[in-house]
């Protein structure tokens, strides 16, 4: 009775709810897979064995690494001088520059490659502008090959490489840098010397995320991608469909997890820090959230008052020179993101049978197709129905897991954070197995309820991600003030604590809806053809070429992204607002 | 500011104030408070008169904050007992407690306006919307707000929020204040403004206060009694005038004002009282006359310690003159009004001091 009493008044409760769910459609299923791939209870490494002794899978794998390798480089070498060059402008264009960022990263990633097929294709733009020209007589080979992959999967992931390292960036202490140049360093040395290191961290984060993602990818390679090109997860994925041998898939599947989790465990080891830093320890624990919480919380930072000292680069005779050189490259960067959205918007209209570029005329029939067809609208129906109740139970049970986590001890907090992130760290195939195992168990393989479960426990991962953050920045002492004047716990909750955290909450919604409603993966697996949302129906058109309305599709999704930053930007702009004026006060009177 | 008005609170006309500070209203036993590995508080008694005002001075680290957060219930003791009116809190959640607290930070909720603010306490309390409304416009007027009450706190300055803040945590009557350094975030003059208001509202509600500073100004300006504390222990517990007076300890001399230790042991004190064991001679600066050597003595000189020393250095600060001279080791601070015809020493002057035997302190070390 005490005990259960003692309980009740731990945190730690808000949790389980959560973590329940997490267990049942995640976590058991994963475990079960385990087991599965060593042939439990006979504890065999045969499907290890067989996995390695077959030279095509070994090859799949060395190119799976190799591809993110390569890919990460790439967002990289782009991604590092636009975050610079992003962080050096003026504050209005900054947040013009960071919102022309975010769109991208909003936008469904199945439409943006999709815009790749409208470039690359045989009929693509390219190549019926070469044809037109007469440059060339038969279409180039430009999709289905590693250059398309690697160009698709740059394009999708150079926002989350460029994002972290321009909240890093701009937290950076300028006059650093400026003590630097005043104690005689070139220009060039303190950057190298200074700005570089200060700058590591979103560096890595950003590289983290990319690799992490670029290992599990599995729609761009297989968009874009030539038959050669296969990567770990279309491996898995052809496994699911052709034999659904539990062994081999479950071997595959936790080989791609190892070499996730040693790349995380390898690069959020902090080479500058010691033991001793406890606070940069905690907060590299999580490095891939950590960047996320970061651009995120960048969203506000937009509006956060730092100028930037723009002679940093401005030094010497080559002003103009460098100007010019950084101008073109942010706007190449720009091109790159939003060129293959406005391709596939203007395809959209296109009059004839065939989608072209550029449209021989304009008309809206793709339109209206989408409209009329019953299959799309049924496909765009069950994409909002799932979406919404994901949101609801995801927003639910990530924001009190979030707050239960506040709440508790350092220790418990760290790991019970990690697992509740799980679902977004392992590879999206792994999760999509072991959503599926779980589903399976419980009968709710093809039925609208499975997808939901399936898609919450990653929703609930951005729920808990966003709202801790906002609640890392709460001040605990205005429940305690609650408190005080006799507002219980539940009453403080609900007067003091959740009106404050709000953008927090809605936030982490809104990551919550993109992240069903842009769901494929998981989707494909957990559907058992029965349930077709908008992103499944879409990639089959994608994949076969069925049906020139995807353009139109994709066209519409594009513009949600700019749905969301106009809502998001009332949301916490708002708030934010509010906030910098109190602290702004706050600091006057001191 | 004001004179603090001296019309009885309507509220608080059930607490005649002769009837304040015969009781004890708080009471700490052998409190002891630790955190993972720091002990913040070492088995701490203390009590509070019912009325008093009493404040927790200390240096950073003290405890003090500490001290407030086990009486807000905020934090339970590892060791001890805390009562209220006799009765052990023990298993008394904080929002059963009826104090008022005033943070550091104010911790006035931003989403709500100032009068949303002031109506939390009442609403909470379950009070009519009407009832409320009167007592928060009674209220901001009494903190000298009349008007301000439709503005968001973030658009108040900061010593209009601290108005407010303090409004907030008395507007329902409670029968404890707890103030955690109340004034710490206000520049001089507007907390010396502040003093005054706190000490004419405690008096108008007579209502039992603790607070927490580490100003010792604040502290012998506003306290009923002061509580020194150091590293998680009390020093000692007296009225301001007392402590300043009879320190008990180097550190709480040493803490409050000026105080010239006169340790070197080759170095007679003469006293009127014998010196007990492990204790030093403690005297204040300003209880030291300084003069030149074979300068007339004074008609009480019989009651007097005369010595001669070397001035060492003479700051001049507004209307004092401060000078460190040498005594045998000691180093001696005395501290004199500039006055017309004062004689003025100059580094390396060979000076007479003298002070009456019964000036000296014993304080522990
Ligand atoms: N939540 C906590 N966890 C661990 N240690 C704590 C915690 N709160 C306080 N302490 C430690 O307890 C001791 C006393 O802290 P406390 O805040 O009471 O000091 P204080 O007298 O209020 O100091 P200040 O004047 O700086 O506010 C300090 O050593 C502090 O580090
Ligand atoms: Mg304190």
């Amino acid at each position: 009775m005490l005990t259960l009493q003692k309980l009740t008044r731990a945190s730690v409760v808000l949790t389980f709810p959560a973590l329940c769910l997490l267990l049942l459609v995640f976590a058991i299923p994963i475990v079960q897979l385990f087991f599965n791939s060593i042939n439990a209870p006979a504890l065999s490494l045969v499907n290890y064995v067989t996995f390695f002794v077959h030279p095509a899978n070994v090859r799949v794998l060395i190119q799976t690494i190799e591809v993110s390798i390569v890919a990460t480089v790439i967002c990289a070498i782009i991604g590092y001088p636009t975050a610079y060059l992003i962080t050096a402008a003026s504050k209005q264009v900054r947040s013009v520059l960071v919102i022309l960022v975010l769109i991208p990263y909003l936008t469904s990633s199945l439409a943006r490659t999709y815009a790749w097929v409208m470039i690359l294709g045989d009929r693509g733009l390219i190549n019926n502008l070469l044809l037109d020209l007469r440059v060339i007589t038969s279409p180039l080979p430009l999709i289905y090959n590693r250059m398309a992959m690697y160009i698709g999967m740059v394009h999708i992931m150079l926002p989350i490489m460029i994002l972290p390292l321009v909240s890093v960036m701009l937290g950076i202490d300028k006059s650093q840098v400026a003590a630097a140049r005043s104690m005689g360093a070139r220009p060039f040395s303190a950057f190298w010397r200074v700005f570089l290191p200060l700058s590591l961290p979103g560096l890595r984060s950003g590289a983290l995320l990319v690799f992490i993602l670029s290992l599990g990818f599995y729609i761009t390679p297989a968009a874009l991608g030539g038959l050669r090109d296969a990567m770990l997860s279309t491996f898995i994925a052809a496994e699911v469909q052709s034999s659904f041998n539990l062994g081999r898939i479950g071997a595959a599947s936790f080989i791609l997890l190892a070499i996730a989790m040693t790349v995380l465990a390898v690069l959020r080891l902090n080479p500058a820090g010691p033991k001793g830093n406890a606070a940069s320890d905690r907060r590299n624990r999580f490095p891939a959230a950590g960047a996320l919480v970061r651009h995120l919380t960048e969203l506000g930072t937009l509006r956060r008052a730092r100028r930037w000292n723009m002679h940093l680069y401005r030094a010497g005779d080559a002003t103009h020179v460098w100007r010019f050189i950084g101008i073109t490259v942010v706007i190449f960067t720009l091109l790159f993101l939003l060129f293959p959205g406005v391709v596939v918007i203007i395809v959209s209209f296109s009059a004839g049978t065939q989608l072209e570029f550029p449209p021989s005329g304009f008309s809206v029939q793709w339109y209206r197709s989408f409209f009329a067809d019953p299959s799309w609208n049924r496909a765009a129906l069950s994409s909002f129905e799932i979406a919404i109740s994901v949101t609801i139970i995801s927003t639910i049970l990530g924001t009190l897991a979030a707050y239960g986590l506040s709440r508790s001890a350092p220790m418990l907090r760290n790991v019970l954070t990690l697992v509740l992130l799980a679902p977004i760290t392992f590879p999206v195939i792994v999760v999509g197995i072991a959503a599926y195992l779980g589903l399976v168990s419980f009968g709710l393989v093809g039925s609208k309820t499975g997808i939901v479960l399936a898609h919450s426990i990653g929703a609930m991962s951005y729920v808990v991600v966003v709202v801790a953050a906002t609640l890392a920045n709460f001040d605990t002492s205005l429940e305690q003030a609650a408190k005080s004047m006799r507002a219980g716990p539940f009453r403080t909750f609900m007067r003091v604590t959740l009106p404050l955290i709000r953008p927090g909450i809605l936030g982490g919604a809104v990551f919550a809806f993109l992240h069903s409603f842009d769901e494929v993966v998981i989707s494909l697996l957990v559907s058992g053809l029965s349930i077709r949302t908008l992103p499944l129906k879409m990639w089959e058109n994608i994949r076969h070429e069925i049906d020139p309305t995807v353009a139109a599709v994709a066209s519409l999704l594009m513009l949600l992204p700019v749905l969301w930053l106009v809502a998001m930007y009332f949301i916490w702009w708002r708030s934010r607002s509010r906030m910098q004026a109190a602290s702004a006060r706050m600091l006057a009177a001191v | 500011m004001n004179a603090p008005v001296r019309t009885l609170h309507p509220l608080a006309k059930d607490r005649p104030l002769e009837k304040l500070a015969l009781s004890e209203q708080i009471e700490f036993r052998n409190v002891t408070k630790l955190y993972s590995q720091v002990t913040a508080v070492r088995s701490l008694s203390l009590t509070v008169g019912r009325g008093e005002f009493l404040t927790i001075l200390g240096p950073s680290g003290s405890g003090k904050t500490t001290t407030l957060m086990l009486l807000a219930g905020f934090e339970a003791p590892t060791e001890g007992d805390i009562r209220i009116a006799g009765k052990s809190v023990a298993s008394v959640p904080s929002y059963r407690r009826d104090q008022g607290v005033v943070f550091q930070s104010y911790a006035l909720f931003p989403h709500l306006t100032v009068r949303r603010n002031l109506e939390f306490p009442l609403e909470m309390r379950g009070i009519r919307s009407a009832e409320r409304a009167a007592r928060a416009e009674r209220i901001l007027s009494r903190v000298h707000l009349d008007g301000l009450g439709d503005r968001m706190p973030s658009q108040l300055s900061g010593g209009q929020q601290q108005r407010v803040a303090l409004a907030r945590a008395l507007i329902a009557d409670p029968p404890i204040l707890l103030l955690d350094e109340p004034l710490g975030a206000l520049d001089r003059n507007l907390r010396e403004q502040m003093q005054g208001e706190i000490k004419g509202l405690h008096k108008e509600f007579g209502i039992t206060t603790v607070c927490v500073t580490h100003d010792q100004e604040e502290a012998l300006t506003l306290s009923d009694r002061i509580v020194v504390m150091n590293a998680g222990r009390i020093e000692q517990t007296d009225t301001p005038e007392a402590l300043y007076d009879r320190p008990v300890s180097r550190f709480v001399a040493n803490f409050l004002g000026d105080a010239n230790i006169l340790d070197d042991p080759s170095f007679a004190v003469e006293s009127d009282t014998p010196q007990p064991d492990g204790t030093v001679a403690m005297i204040r600066p300003e209880r030291i006359r300084i003069s030149a050597p074979g300068a007339t003595k004074s008609a009480d000189a019989d009651q007097r310690q005369h010595v001669a020393g070397t001035v060492t250095d003479m700051i001049y600060a507004g209307p004092l003159r401060r000078y460190h001279v040498a005594v045998g080791d000691n180093d001696v601070v005395i501290r004199e009004h500039v006055a017309a015809g004062r004689q003025i020493f100059q580094i390396g002057d060979t000076i007479q001091l003298d002070w009456l035997r019964s000036d000296i302190r014993f304080v522990t070390t």
